[in-house]
C-alpha cells in the first residue's frame, strides 16, 4: 500500500515536471529553427528599431540561395544610411559623412553565426520558456521567454513565425526587467523574389571615401605568441571563445585584433589594437542602445570590451584583462 | 594601470574618495605619467557623457578657475589647515595639463568636494555657482537612453563604429536585426 502511494506521489510529482520539460524542449528547438530560419529564407520587410525614446524604422531585403546569402538594409528615416552584407563583407554606408566602410571577413565563413551549435551550452545560463502565441505583423508568433540566471547578461523575449520559423520581434531586457531595445517587424514577405538591384546601393560611389579593413594573412607563429600574451582574466560563467581574427585597418594602418566571447546566447568582442600615433581612446563604459563598451590603455594598446550585456559585465571583464611581459 | 587604481579614479570622479584614498590618488598621479594621462582622459569623457561640454573645441577655462580658486575665502581658509591645503594644491601638471573646459570644470569638482568633505568648515560653495555645475553624480547613464557613443572625439566615436560592426557579426539572440543599431546610428 505504502508503496503505491510513492508512486503515486512520484507520479504526480513527476508529470507536471516532464510537461515542462516538453516545452522547454519545444522552446530550445524553436529557437534553432529560428536561426536557420534567419539564414535560409529570401525574405522582405519593414521592420521597427526602438531603443529608449529614438525609434527608427528600417527596410531589409534577405537574399538566401545556392551563391550564398546578401542582406542590405536601409533606414527609412534620416540619413539614409545602409548596410550591405555578402558572403565575405560588410558594407557601411554614411551619405551624411559620405564615407563608406568596408569590413572584409576571412573568406568562406558566410555568416559567422554559430548560433545554432553554440545554443546547447546556453541553457544552463537561462530559463527559456515557451509563452503564448500572439500575432506579429500580420502573422501567428509563438512566443519565448528567455530568461538569465544571473545579472551578467541580459533577458530577451522572442516572437517567432509559427509558420517559417523567422524571427518577428525581438526585446532585450535589462537586468531589472525594463525592455532596453525592442525591434519588430511591422510587415513580412517570406514568399519573394529579390532582383539583384535591390541588394545594391543606390547611392553613387564617386563622391564617397573609402574605407577599408581586412583580414589578415593567417597568423605566423611569432604574431600569434605575442597575442597570447593577452589573457581575459575574468569572464562570466558559461562564456567561451567562440572566434579570434585579426584585421588590418587600411585607413589607419591599424592591426585589430578581436576575439569573441558567447555564452551560447550573448557575446562579448574583445578587441586589441595597437596604438600607432598618439590618439584618445574610451576611458570606461559608453553604449549605443543595449550594446556596451569598456575601454582602457594597456601597454600601448586600446582594449575595448563590446557587448549586449550589461555595463558592469564589459566593465568587469575590462578591468581584468592583462598582458603578460614573459611570453 | 590597475583594477584598483582604475577603482581610485572611477570613486574620485563620483566624488566618494575619502581622503586617505584622494591623498593616494594625488600620489599617484604625480608619481605616474598614465596615470595622469589616464585620468584626464576619463575626465573628459566624463564631463562630455555629463553635458559639461561639447567635443571637439574646449576652451581654456584653468587659469579663471585657478584665479577663482585663489580670490575664494573657502580657498584661503583652507590654506591654513593642512589638510584642506593638500587638496585644493593641485600639483603643477594638473594647470598644465587642463587645457579643456571639461578638465577645467572637474578641477572646480575636486576642490568643492574636497572642502565639502572637511568635516570642521562652513563651506559656502561659491566657486560651483561660477562654474559649471560640477555635481557629483552617477557615472553610469541610463542604459539605452542613447543611440550614438557618449564618447568626446570623434575619432574615439569612429573607432568604437568600426568595433560596433565588428562585434554584430556575432550579436546572439538578435540575429537578423542586429545591424539595425548600425544603420540607425546616430539618428535622433
Amino acid at each position: 500500500m505504502r508503496f503505491l502511494l510513492h508512486l503515486f506521489l512520484a507520479m504526480a510529482l513527476a508529470l507536471p515536471a516532464a510537461s515542462y520539460a516538453a516545452d522547454d524542449e519545444k522552446a530550445i528547438q524553436i529557437l534553432e529553427r529560428m536561426t536557420e530560419a534567419a539564414k535560409n529564407l529570401t525574405y522582405e520587410g519593414v521592420f521597427a528599431y526602438q531603443s529608449g525614446k529614438n525609434l527608427q524604422s528600417i527596410r531589409i531585403y534577405h537574399r538566401a540561395d545556392a551563391r550564398g546569402e546578401l542582406e542590405r538594409l536601409i533606414s527609412l528615416n534620416g540619413a539614409a544610411r545602409e548596410v550591405i552584407r555578402s558572403n565575405d563583407m560588410v558594407t557601411c554606408i554614411n551619405p551624411e559623412g559620405k564615407q563608406v566602410n568596408v569590413s572584409r571577413r576571412p573568406l568562406g565563413r558566410g555568416f559567422p553565426s554559430d548560433l545554432p551549435r553554440r545554443l546547447s551550452s546556453a541553457t544552463p545560463f537561462y530559463d527559456v520558456k515557451l509563452g503564448d502565441t500572439d500575432r506579429i505583423a500580420g502573422r501567428k508568433a509563438y512566443e519565448l521567454n528567455i530568461t538569465p540566471v544571473d545579472d551578467y547578461r541580459y533577458g530577451y523575449r522572442l516572437w517567432v513565425d509559427t509558420q517559417t520559423y523567422l524571427l518577428l520581434k525581438s526585446e532585450l531586457l535589462g537586468t531589472d526587467g525594463d525592455v532596453l531595445e525592442t525591434f519588430a517587424f511591422s510587415s513580412i514577405n517570406t514568399d519573394v523574389h529579390i532582383p539583384d538591384h535591390k541588394l545594391r546601393s543606390q547611392m553613387a560611389g564617386e563622391e564617397m571615401t573609402w574605407h577599408r579593413s581586412e583580414p589578415e594573412e593567417p597568423i605566423n607563429t611569432a604574431t600569434s605568441s605575442q597575442q597570447s600574451r593577452w589573457q581575459t582574466g575574468w569572464l562570466p560563467d558559461g562564456f567561451a571563445q567562440v572566434a579570434y581574427q585579426t584585421r588590418l585597418r587600411a585607413s589607419n594602418g591599424a592591426d585589430v585584433e578581436q576575439r569573441v566571447y558567447s555564452d551560447g546566447l550573448s557575446s562579448v568582442s574583445v578587441f586589441i589594437e595597437r596604438i600607432r600615433a598618439r590618439h584618445n581612446h574610451l576611458h570606461g563604459g559608453s553604449h549605443v542602445g543595449a550594446i556596451n563598451a569598456f575601454g582602457t590603455i594597456m601597454h600601448a594598446h586600446f582594449v575595448t570590451v563590446v557587448g549586449e550585456v550589461p555595463a558592469d559585465t564589459v566593465k568587469k571583464i575590462g578591468n581584468q584583462i592583462s598582458f603578460s611581459d614573459t611570453p | 594601470m590597475t583594477a584598483k587604481q582604475q577603482e581610485l579614479l572611477s570613486a574620485f570622479v563620483d566624488g566618494e574618495l575619502n581622503q586617505q584614498e584622494l591623498d593616494e590618488l594625488l600620489s599617484l598621479m604625480d608619481s605616474d605619467e598614465n596615470a595622469r594621462a589616464d585620468f584626464l582622459s576619463y575626465q573628459f569623457s566624463s564631463d562630455v557623457l555629463r553635458g559639461y561640454t561639447s567635443r571637439s573645441e574646449p576652451i581654456d577655462l584653468s587659469n579663471r578657475i585657478s584665479a577663482a580658486l585663489e580670490s575664494e575665502p573657502a580657498h584661503q581658509s583652507a590654506k591654513a589647515a593642512g589638510e584642506k591645503a593638500r587638496v585644493l594644491k593641485l600639483p603643477d601638471w594638473f594647470w598644465k595639463q587642463t587645457a579643456g573646459l571639461a578638465a577645467a570644470a572637474s578641477i572646480g569638482a575636486l576642490a568643492v568636494v574636497g572642502v565639502i568633505d572637511q568635516p570642521q568648515n562652513s563651506v559656502t560653495p561659491e566657486l560651483a555657482q561660477a562654474q559649471p555645475q560640477p555635481q557629483v553624480i552617477q557615472q553610469q547613464p541610463n542604459v539605452a537612453a542613447s543611440n550614438r557613443w557618449t564618447v568626446g572625439e570623434r575619432e574615439v566615436e569612429d573607432r568604437l563604429n568600426n568595433y560596433l560592426v565588428d562585434h554584430n557579426e556575432y550579436a546572439g539572440a538578435s540575429g537578423l536585426f542586429s545591424y539595425a543599431r548600425v544603420v540607425s546610428y546616430g539618428e535622433e
